[in-house]
């Protein structure tokens, strides 16, 4: 565990929480489209996509050094990081009725991205507000190492 | 000559427990939306009285058998198996660490400026006050 | 054991000194060559210690910030503790070499 162990777990936090967002704005640009892309010939639409997150544990070098009994320095922890961007196949797609459309079904209804605005507002507040929390500890974590530096000054 | 006993060796015990303390708490905070994340913590006790391993430890004679001894990873370092999990499983309680993260740093803080209060006199002692 | 008064009548007994003695001048200027010696490889492995961890920042190794630098400002302190007995034992001895026999 080097001086800066601290610093690249939030380092690999504020990765992860940024891909979140990511994520989060693709979805929220593609509320409305209809031709995602295509299955068997017909264009489906775009299907809400989400981040898997896990936390990251340590090297194996380190377990293999604990299963040892060499050293008992593991446990702490590496951070997060997002293992998985999966795609949500189980919300239905939303259907719309207009005839008028190009993508409209024999009786009329177009279904629509599977993406609900609301729910994307509350997943991207709860990632500003990870990211923000994050901030706050490597900011903590640099002034630390900052006061140390003047042992003896 | 032992110039450096007693107050300063605390001050070191104390300064290794705050730095790893610091680093739990960065990674809890770090993980707070993993689902089943658990929050680790450090025992204070432990950390100033040096202990090295629990007391209570299976016998393994096999690489493979499970030690059931406190769910510990490092001296000091431990999990809390939370009660109150949130719904994707995570038991990190962010307000909580964001109060410790301002704690611990002042204690480091605290800390970091006794050492170099002790050291620096004893420095001064040493030059004679030159 | 009896305490006895002392009193101008009867003479000063004398004490047994068997176990203490003053040092003989070869045994002081031993133990404080024994102390200064001790000093000087102390300070020696001070810096030693400060080294092997100033290595280990620099690789990127398993060491706490302020490990490092309270253990390069105890060698420092222990370096300069040493300096100033030197020059005390150098003063003194130039002080004794200045007097007039």
């Amino acid at each position: 565990m080097t001086i800066f162990h601290s610093m690249n777990t939030t380092a690999s936090a504020l990765t992860a929480q940024r891909l979140r967002m990511d994520v989060i704005s693709s979805n929220m640009a593609n509320v409305d489209t209809t031709r995602a892309k295509q299955v068997n010939g017909e264009w489906e639409p775009y299907r809400r996509k989400s981040v898997t997150l896990t936390a990251q544990e340590g090297q194996f070098s380190n377990f293999l050094n604990v299963a040892m009994g060499k050293t008992s320095k593991h446990g702490v922890g590496n951070g997060v990081k997002v293992s998985k961007i999966n795609e949500d196949t189980e919300t239905p797609f939303k259907l719309v009725y207009d005839p008028t459309h190009v993508d409209a079904n024999e009786d009329g209804y177009v279904r629509m991205a599977n993406v609900d605005p609301l729910k994307e507002m509350v997943d991207l507040i709860s990632a500003t507000r990870s990211y923000e929390a994050n901030v706050t500890v490597f900011n903590a974590n640099k002034s630390m190492l900052t006061k140390a530096l003047e042992i003896g000054k | 000559m032992d110039l450096f006993g007693g107050t300063i060796s605390s001050l070191e015990n104390g300064l290794s427990y705050a730095t790893l303390k610091n680093k739990t708490i960065a990674n809890n905070i770090a993980n707070v939306d993993t689902p089943n994340y658990k929050a680790k913590d450090v025992s204070f006790k432990q950390m100033l009285n040096d202990a090295q391993q629990s007391s209570i430890t299976a016998n393994r004679n096999d690489v493979r058998h499970f030690d059931f001894s406190i769910k510990q990873s490092k001296p000091g370092v431990y999990s809390y198996e939370n009660f109150r999990a949130r719904h994707n499983g995570n038991g990190v309680n962010m307000d909580a660490e964001q109060a410790s993260l301002a704690e611990n740093t002042i204690y480091y803080n605290a800390l970091i400026d006794r050492v170099n209060g002790k050291l620096n006199s004893l420095n001064t002692v040493i030059k004679g006050g030159k | 054991m009896v305490i006895n008064s002392v009193s101008m009548m009867t003479p000063p007994t004398t004490v047994n000194e068997t176990n203490k003695h003053s040092a003989t001048p070869y045994e002081a200027q031993q133990s404080f060559a024994q102390s200064l010696k001790n000093a000087i490889s102390e300070v020696n492995a001070q810096q030693i210690q400060s080294d092997i961890k100033t290595e280990k920042l620099i690789n990127g190794g398993d060491v706490d910030l302020h490990d490092v630098m309270i253990t390069a400002q105890k060698a420092s302190i222990t370096l300069n503790a040493t300096m100033e007995i030197r020059n005390k034992a150098v003063e003194a001895y130039q002080e004794i070499m200045r007097m007039s026999v």
